[in-house]
């Protein structure tokens, strides 16, 4: 697999982290409106694949309980979710510039750290 | 850009959070009026939230279209239409015949039971922008 592959599909890891982000921070907004129900999006099988069906990814998180307002969003959950997605799309960064390191030295012919 | 939608849903829910706030201050504020504008005692507020387009560019538009982008706004104040609380006060200017004075139905346990709600769900979205705004610097830091 060539670096420029595998940077691809970091890429598309990232896009679907910030996604996912997106829609934790809409939850979190919509926390006191009634009727709102918890979203949450899809992690794809494969990041091989284009998002392109990012829409439907974005589904109905199943098996939270709903309040008698109609709304279902735990912010415990949400507050969970924030910080490991962050976690997740530090760690991807992390990788990447691993990957660019490599890179660079080959491209230096091992010379530079 | 994914990501700076994201801060302005948050930040969408800070500004439904402050105007609640905002209902919740007059409410205390104006816990003891019995004079207002419309006649009787004041009357008690609140706010109802739904969902709407966390900003306003066009991409972000389309993509409200599709269920995505959800922010959140204020989409109506509602009046407490709770008949007014009757105390004896003959002495006052606004009694009845009676002696008694209509005071606003506001609790004030109930109101700062919300207040404490709002001010932790305005606390909820600023530490998801700043987790979001944590990662767009992970991001720019790809370029170093």
């Amino acid at each position: 697999m060539s670096l420029a592959q595998t940077g691809l599909e970091f890429g598309r890891y990232l896009s679907y982290l910030a996604e996912r982000q997106q829609v934790i921070a809409s939850n979190i907004a919509n926390a006191d409106t009634p009727g709102y129900k918890t979203r949450d999006v899809n992690m794809p099988l494969d990041f091989s694949g284009a998002l392109e069906d990012a829409q439907d990814a974005v589904i109905e998180a199943p098996g939270l309980q709903t309040r008698n307002d109609g709304n279902n969003v735990s912010i415990d959950r949400e507050a969970r979710l924030l910080s490991e997605t962050g976690m997740k799309f530090n760690l991807a960064t992390q990788m990447i510039k691993a990957e660019l390191k490599q890179l660079r030295s080959a491209i230096e012919e091992g010379r530079s750290s | 850009m994914s990501l700076f939608t994201a801060i302005s849903i948050s930040a969408s829910g800070m500004e439904a959070q402050r105007q609640r706030a905002e209902v919740i201050t007059e409410n205390l504020a104006n816990a003891d009026t019995t004079r207002t504008p419309d006649g009787g005692p004041y009357k008690r507020k609140d706010t109802v939230f739904t969902t709407a387009p966390g900003s306003s560019s066009f991409a972000d538009a389309m993509s409200l279209a599709s269920g995505q982008n959800q922010g959140v706004a204020v989409s109506d104040i509602t009046i407490d239409d709770r008949d007014p609380e009757r105390r004896y006060l003959p002495g006052h200017p606004d009694a009845d015949p009676e002696g008694y004075v209509a005071f606003p139905r506001v609790n004030p346990a109930e109101e700062m039971v919300d207040l404490m709600g709002a001010s932790r769900s305005y606390q909820a979205n600023v530490a998801a922008i700043s987790a979001v705004k944590d990662m767009i610097a992970r991001s720019i830091d790809l370029f170093r």
